[in-house]
């Protein structure tokens, strides 16, 4: 199978490559042309776009094509989704989602630039995606398992713990700080356990302070709601399959979050799904 | 002693522990780059390492009783800096990167953590020293123009927005 892409590829356009030819297809070709004639090209020569507006293989939303290829080709290696996470923040320039994304961004910024041919370049790429990838399978170490977004909560945790009492019941802007960071990384693994370990605090103590805030739930039953609410939220899209769904909701498998949903909702997703499209319909506008 | 014999033309070696990963990539890096192109890099079991340096009348560094080595919190890529009065600030910037990923302090560059996992896994995959190394220049090379040149730049995957 061909694939074709932009040409100057920096990361996505390589990270894509790489796993299409890992998980996908080892004998898949690549190409890459200049923006405007990627359509045009794909055509002529029988290949696939990816990571251009407007087809199937690309960014959709917050996500980006890497995203879409572990989605649509159902891969579920933990390993791979750790990876995915770094890519994303490195293509979609948001540096916080992985305190890998700098470093990879930085490197394949400066590759980009000092590699003038795209085929060199996606060869030396694919070194670095097995090296991530080798890493995120068998080095990361225990210590090392926070994950960066749970170091933002415990910055912003620490800042607070740090306040004086009187000041803590006006300022709940620590409070609308880290509910921004939860929904931002609601697809990731967050552990209550990893941040109170890090604040040197019991994480019973930790999460009566968060109930505080948050709606009176605990840290997990927050982060649960919040899943259960973006579910709800994507599962009016259409396109989206229910595994889609779990996927880009942070739950670890598709039975889970049916497990999960169902005990929120009382409901299994697919039937939640269902009358919530005929009550849809069933409205005269 | 180094001026006198890249003078004469002599090839000076650098001998280091085996499986490198950050500071034993970096260090070569530097050297070729910024002291002498036409230094050779040996990379020897740990424990053979001052004693091979005799014999083949090489350099040792980033190993504990070595001149070029770590000292306090800074690892050995910052002394070849400090010794050779390098004052690039790109390559002030990588410093930073590499000693925070050397150390295992990430909070010292945000680049640290990202350098540490492609490191790690590199020496992971390739077991042959001199072609992890081979790798390894092409990455620090890639490090150095990104902060230089490239730094400043946004990343954006749609070419319309």
């Amino acid at each position: 199978m061909k694939w074709i892409t932009r040409e100057r590829p920096k990361i996505d356009r390589i990270a894509c490559p790489w796993l299409i030819k890992r998980f996908i297809d080892q004998e898949a070709e690549f190409i890459y042309v200049p923006f405007m004639d990627v359509i045009e090209k794909a055509k002529e020569v029988n290949a696939i776009p990816f990571d251009v507006p407007d087809v199937e293989h690309t960014h959709h939303n917050d996500y980006c094509t890497f995203d879409y290829f572990i989605q649509k080709y159902k891969i579920s290696d933990p390993a791979l989704k750790t990876v995915a996470i770094i890519v994303r923040g490195a293509d979609t320039d948001r540096h916080w989602l992985a305190s890998q994304c700098s470093g990879l961004w930085a490197i394949s910024a400066g590759l980009s630039y000092n590699v003038a041919d795209d085929h060199e370049l996606l060869q030396l790429g694919m070194k670095i995606y097995d090296a991530l990838y080798s890493w995120a399978k068998h080095l990361q170490k225990e210590k090392h398992t926070l994950q960066p977004f749970e170091n933002l909560l415990l910055d912003v945790f620490s800042a607070y713990l740090k306040t004086k009492d009187g000041k803590r019941k006006k300022t709940p802007s620590w409070a609308k700080e880290l509910k921004e960071i939860i929904q931002d990384h609601i697809d990731t693994n967050l552990s209550l356990k990893e941040i109170s370990k890090g604040l040197e605090i019991s994480p019973s103590y930790l999460s009566r302070e968060f109930s505080k805030y948050f709606e009176d739930l605990s840290f997990g039953e927050y982060i649960r709601k919040l899943r259960i609410e973006k579910a709800i939220e994507l599962m009016q899209v259409h396109s989206y399959s229910l595994t889609q769904i779990a996927y880009l909701t942070g739950f670890s498998d598709q039975s889970h979050f049916t497990r999960i949903f169902k005990k929120n909702k009382g409901q299994n997703p697919s039937e939640f799904r269902k009358q919530m499209q005929k009550g849809k319909s069933g409205t005269n506008g | 002693m180094l001026a006198e014999i890249a003078h004469n033309s002599i090839t000076v070696k650098w001998i280091t522990r085996e499986r490198p990963k950050i500071d034993r990539i970096a260090c070569p890096w530097l050297i070729k780059n910024f002291v002498d192109s036409q230094a050779e890099f040996i990379y020897a079991p740990t424990d053979q390492v001052l004693e091979k340096a005799k014999q083949l009348n090489a350099i040792p560094f980033d190993i504990p009783g070595a001149e070029y080595s770590h000292y306090g919190e800074e690892c050995t890529f910052d002394y070849f800096i400090k010794k050779h009065k390098l004052t690039d600030p790109s390559l002030l910037q990588i410093a930073g990167i590499v000693r925070g990923a050397d150390t295992d302090n990430f909070n010292l560059a945000p680049q640290a953590a990202g350098l540490w996992a492609i490191s790690a896994g590199l020496s992971f995959n390739i077991k042959n020293d001199y072609e992890q190394l081979e790798t390894g220049m092409k990455i620090y090379d890639a490090l150095y123009s990104w902060a230089k040149y490239a730094q400043g730049e946004k990343h954006s995957w749609n070419p319309n927005l």
